[in-house]
């Protein structure tokens, strides 16, 4: 069978395949998971992922931009999956969730460092299920035996109760809300991106809250009583999707500093941070860790840009 | 060569086949009395030892300086008289044929008074070109004992080990990334069933290690320039980010690459890594970074380590070689089927091509030798194989791609051998060819395997929507009604076609196509293997489809056409070329270089404000840039304008009104009228023909002349369009200068008939017999009065037009 190069597009997701006689590839976006950031596009070597804004209709909140896959130029390297703070994208090869770049360590994965120390919660605490602005957690009691305890207060001996707390770890962007919202300091949330995020509302036009309206991190911004959007740096994650729809080209400003992340000697990686931080940053990393050859490989390619 | 012409006229009887029809005691006579013949003579057969001696003998005695034969067709014996002359002492080209025996005797046998009156005019009109001949000097080039060739499929392998074998160094120029060609795709080849790659990996290897043969892998011919003995190539190198020589093959770099792609090789069932070979047989064994797919992620830069040789720095490399002659065996492709919905490729998971089975079926493809279906990786029951998918195909490609009958049996045999009675084959034929040793008995072999035959063409396939199966209707040929068949998979036997950039490079080797759109040969049975541009010949399915052992003895045989040059010093030219005027080009004044883009050849440069030149190497003779100069400042020698214009009054000098004045190309037209004369078809005696090399000579001032001298009629008969013409596109040039002449006449007031071209091709004696009859029978309705009347109206205009001719 010839080579099939194919998109299907619903409501939720979008799914391109690769589809050879011996081998099938696959990307799916989860479009809910999304919000529109462009992280994934800026790192895509082919430049396969468009980014659209959605049109603004005066009076109603602003939507976030919508993303979009080439089929015809994805090559399936698989980097937006893991480069992506929401994990909106998946993917797999012959139904298999594979990664090759991952496999040979050609890129990185997030380092989501966070610590819930359930001994410290409270029974009928659910504080930081509410606070995550994701709704990523599920806090449930147990008895000793692994059995969900709903009804706690009938619940004879409460002191082998246990709290379980889920985190969908890999859909978390740690804005530390949930460990900011957390009555007992049971967690501990460390960002996995740092960078600096400024606002400076005499720029902002009359009336706009774009960046606020697509904030998916409740908090991170909101709106004060002169009518504008304000940051609160302690939760921002640093996505950028308020950047995607800021009208303005100077009102705010936003740049990440550094990553955590696995380690990694990859020029491929080297080109991603450059561009999701900035070509200092980047250098920073790779003095630090990289071998001779592949060092002087990365710097001449980067040679010609100063 | 001011000294005053002595001419001398042998008239031949030709036994009775001159003699019985012509006087030719009175044509002697008449010869006599022709201005500058100083001797004349009639011999029983001129050709013949004594009848050259007379020749010879009489220059010294009579001290000629030039000879005219009246005799048989030029084409026939010109070279003859040319050496016989030459032995004499004289210039060869001091020599002119008048063709009264094709031309006259043998087509009015039963008019002998009006054939000798002809025969004199011929005569006549042959003395007038003689007398303004001149001296010419053949040309000798030095050549180059290198050959380029460029495809290395296995024709231009076979060609390249042969021409190293003798001696000549090679380059073999290769786009891809190995040499091989699609032979290196196959499992096995018919009849016999060996492995492909078992077979032609020793060659490939043998390429390498040949001392006299360079591989130019992974790099583009961007242009040829020169001639004959003398061509400079460019190339382009392709950078691979690999340095060939620090590259050992070994792969450990593939193994860390993440980055995995389609392979090309395997029709894209299988993939290949970002950084790989195609094949693991690939010559030269040299890894590749696709760098369109590649992420820099370095990971290969690690596993290569202390060899580095990996460099993503490399850039492309522009090279020039000189070489001596040129072999093309760029192949061919094949027809992928996707705008043809009857056979849903592309659409239904399980329809693939022949090729695509190929790499299902072999051990080292892509599902490591299962045949498997895509919808659902499971081995096929039933598998139908579908004949002639595009070929013999009016709609598509009308041509029979040969091969693809053997090939279809063969896989009927494979799959046969390979899954026994699990299997069941339909193979849906037109017709079975299976010419070629050995051929037939293979394909009893597939039906003594079992393979059921059937003649029949399809109608439509349609998928099962659960199933994927596929139902197949078709007309049973010899039941003669409509059947349906259910099959697992379907394999289609498609067309072989021109290969990607066959355009690209007919355009830089100037080498043109046929009507299919593969390469043509110069000619089909005698020079199967030359193309129009001396020195540069075609091997393999790049001329049309072919197989294996086909294409073998193509390359074998363009190795020694090849040698014939290469094994030389020098290189002679025949010097009936074309000569720029730096005096009159106008393109010192204006921008001009008409010249430069009619020639066919690309033999004319006209940089601004220099006069044009022509490379004598390049020209071929055809004279079209001759008559396209508006300054008239080109002269093609042995054809020139004066030379010409002598033969128009010579042929019009009397009762013009009754007479067809005839250019005609010596290729088609000519040679055409040769045929009707040996094939003794009658015509009327009316016809006077002037022989040019191609009918892109026909200047306009030639015709403008024959009817200011009162011409009944004009012809200019050339070869059929569009891809006839002996100098490719001479008569397309013709054409477009005759049909503006022909709007101007009517605007005059000709009559439409009386200025007629005619495409006649040297098979077609009946044809050309026919033209005549009409166009004299045309001339005797319009009668001499209205011929005059329109010639005199016409007469001042016609004057004005040519009044800087009147020299
Ligand atoms: C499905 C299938 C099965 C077949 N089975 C058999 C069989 O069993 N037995 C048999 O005898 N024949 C078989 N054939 C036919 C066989 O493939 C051909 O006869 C043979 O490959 C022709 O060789 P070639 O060298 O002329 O052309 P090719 O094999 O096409 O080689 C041409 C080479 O030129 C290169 N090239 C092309 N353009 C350029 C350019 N512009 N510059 C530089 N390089 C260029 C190409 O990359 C290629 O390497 C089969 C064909 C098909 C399709
Ligand atoms: S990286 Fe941002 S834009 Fe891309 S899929 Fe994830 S959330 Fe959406
Ligand atoms: S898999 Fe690679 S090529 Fe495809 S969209 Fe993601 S980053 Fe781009
Ligand atoms: S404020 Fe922070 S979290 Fe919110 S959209 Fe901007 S970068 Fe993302
Ligand atoms: S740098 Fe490119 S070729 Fe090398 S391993 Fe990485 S993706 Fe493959």
């Amino acid at each position: 069978m010839p080579l099939k190069l194919l998109k299907t597009n619903m409501d939720k997701e979008q799914t391109i395949e690769r589809v050879l006689h011996a081998k099938r590839y696959a990307l799916t976006l989860d479009k809910e998971l999304c919000t529109g950031c462009g992280i994934c596009a800026a790192i895509c070597p082919r430049e396969a992922i468009e980014i659209k804004k959605s049109p603004k209709v005066e009076g109603e909140r602003v939507e976030p931009p919508t993303i979009n896959i080439d089929e015809q130029k994805c090559h399936y390297c698989g980097m937006c999956g893991p480069i992506c703070p929401f994990g909106a994208i998946e993917v797999k090869v012959d139904g298999e969730h594979l990664i090759s770049v991952l496999e040979s360590e050609s890129f990185p994965q997030f380092i989501r460092e966070i610590d819930v120390d359930t001994t410290k919660c409270d029974l009928d605490c659910v504080d930081c299920e509410e606070a995550c602005p994701l709704e990523l957690i599920k806090v449930r009691v147990t008895s000793p035996d692994g059995e969900e305890v709903r009804d706690i207060k009938s619940w004879p001996g409460k002191e082998n109760l246990k709290v379980v707390v889920d985190i969908d770890k890999n859909l978390c962007p740690c804005c530390r809300l949930c460990e900011l919202k957390c009555p007992d300091d049971a967690i501990r949330v460390r960002k996995m991106i740092q960078g600096f995020i400024k606002i400076t509302p005499e720029r902002c036009p009359e009336n706009c809250q774009d960046c606020l309206d697509v904030c998916p991190i409740t908090g991170a911004l909101y709106l004060s009583e002169d009518e504008k959007v304000h940051v609160n740096e302690l939760f921002c994650i640093y996505c950028g999707a308020c950047k995607m729809v800021c009208p303005e080209e100077d009102a705010l400003e936003l740049q990440r500093t550094s990553i955590r992340h696995t380690p990694i000697r990859s020029g491929a990686w080297n080109k991603a941070l450059e561009k999701l931080t900035s070509t200092k940053e980047m250098t920073k990393e790779l003095q630090a860790k990289s071998v001779k050859k592949v060092k002087e490989t990365v710097e001449k390619r980067l040679a010609w840009r100063g | 060569m001011s000294e005053e012409p002595r001419i001398g006229v042998f008239v031949c009887h030709c036994g009775l086949n001159i003699a019985g029809v012509i006087d030719v005691e009175e044509l002697t006579e008449y010869a006599r009395t022709l201005p500058n013949v100083v001797f004349a003579k009639r011999n029983r057969y001129t050709c013949a030892d004594p009848g050259q001696d007379e020749i010879r003998k009489a220059i010294k005695e009579h001290n000629l300086n030039r000879v005219v034969v009246a005799a048989c067709s030029p084409r026939m014996h010109e070279p003859t008289f040319r050496r016989c002359v030459a032995e004499a002492g004289l210039n060869p080209y001091l020599f002119e044929m008048a063709n009264i025996r094709e031309f006259s005797s043998w087509c009015h046998p039963n008019t002998p008074k009006e054939a000798t009156e002809k025969a004199k005019e011929i005569v006549k009109m042959a003395v007038a070109k003689a007398r303004l001949l001149r001296e010419l000097k053949t040309m000798e080039v030095p050549v180059t004992n290198r050959a380029l060739i460029v495809g290395g499929g296995i024709a231009g392998i076979s060609a390249a080990l042969d021409l190293a074998d003798m001696g000549f160094k090679v380059y073999l120029l290769e786009r891809g990334e190995s040499i091989g060609g699609h032979m290196a795709q196959l499992d096995k080849t018919f009849p016999t069933l060996d492995c492909s790659i078992c077979i032609e990996g020793p060659k490939m290897v043998d390429v390498s290690r040949h001392p006299n043969i360079e591989i130019i892998s992974f790099a583009d011919l961007l242009s040829v320039e020169g001639f004959v003995g003398n061509f400079k190539v460019r190339i382009r190198k392709n950078p691979r980010y690999i340095i060939a020589d620090d590259c050992t093959g070994c792969g450990e770099c593939r193994d860390v690459c993440p980055i995995e792609i389609p392979n090309e090789w395997d029709m894209n069932m299988g993939v290949r890594k970002a950084i790989s070979v195609p094949f693991d047989q690939a010559v030269p064994l040299v890894y590749t970074i696709l760098k369109d797919y590649c992420i820099e992620c370095y990971k290969c830069v690690d596993a290569c380590g202390a060899r580095q040789a990996i460099n993503f720095e490399q850039e492309a490399e522009e090279i020039e070689l000189e070489v001596g002659a040129i072999i093309v065996s760029t192949g061919y492709n094949i027809y992928e089927p996707y705008d043809d919905s009857l056979y849903g490729y592309g659409k239904y998971d399980n329809v693939i091509t022949a090729l695509e089975l190929e790499r299902l079926i072999l051990a080292a493809g892509p599902t490591g030798g299962k045949v498997v279906r895509a919808s659902d990786g499971k081995k096929p029951h039933r598998v139908a194989i579908i004949q002639c998918v595009g070929s013999r195909d009016v709609n598509k490609y009308e041509y029979c791609s040969g091969y693809c009958c053997m090939y279809s049996v063969k896989h009927a045999v494979q799959l046969k051998e390979k899954y026994g009675d699990d299997v069941e084959i339909y193979l849906l034929y037109m017709d079975m060819r299976t010419n070629f040793k050995g051929y037939e008995e293979f394909y009893q072999r597939a039906r003594k395997a079992g393979v059921t035959f059937i003649r029949g063409r399809v109608s439509k396939i349609i998928e099962d929507p659960e199933t994927k199966n596929l139902i197949i209707r078709a007309e049973d040929m010899t039941l003669g009604e409509p059947i349906e068949l259910e099959a697992d998979m379907v394999v289609l036997s498609t067309a072989s076609i021109p290969n990607e950039g066959t355009d690209e490079m007919s355009r830089v080797l100037n080498v043109s196509r046929g009507a299919d759109g593969f390469f043509m040969e110069s000619h089909p049975k005698l020079k199967p293997l030359d193309t129009p541009t001396d020195g540069i010949f075609l091997a393999g399915a790049c001329q049309g489809p072919k197989d294996i052992p086909y294409s073998v003895s193509q390359g074998s045989g363009a190795a020694s056409r090849a040698a014939t040059i290469l094994s030389k010093k020098t290189w002679e030219i025949e010097p009936i070329i074309a000569v720029v005027d730096p005096d009159a080009c106008r393109n010192t004044r204006v921008k001009c270089g008409i010249c430069a883009r009619g020639c066919p050849y690309g033999a004319i440069s006209a940089p601004e404000g220099e006069p044009a030149v022509v490379t004598a190497a390049m020209c071929h003779g055809c004279g079209t840039c001759v008559a396209e100069c508006p300054a008239d400042a080109i002269a093609q020698m042995h054809f020139t304008d004066a030379q010409i214009i002598a033969q128009i009054r010579a042929a019009l000098a009397e009762n013009p009104q009754s007479k067809i004045l005839a250019f005609l190309c010596n290729w088609c037209s000519y040679a055409g009228a040769d045929l009707a004369g040996t094939s003794r078809f009658e015509y009327p005696p009316t016809i006077r023909a002037i022989r040019v090399m191609c009918s892109g000579r026909v200047d306009r001032d030639f015709v403008l002349e024959a009817f200011r001298l009162g011409a009944g009629m004009v012809l200019v008969g050339a070869c059929h369009l569009p891809y006839d013409c002996h100098y490719i596109s001479g008569n397309v040039k013709m054409k477009a200068r005759m049909e503006a002449l022909a709007k101007i006449f009517e605007k005059l007031g000709l009559s439409p008939e009386r200025f007629r071209v005619e495409y006649v091709s040297a098979a077609e004696g009946v044809k050309f017999a026919e033209v005549i009859k009409e166009m004299t029978e045309h001339m005797e309705t319009l009668g001499e009065k209205r011929i005059k009347a329109e010639n005199e109206k016409l007469q001042p205009t016609l004057e004005r037009m040519l009044s800087r001719k009147k020299k």
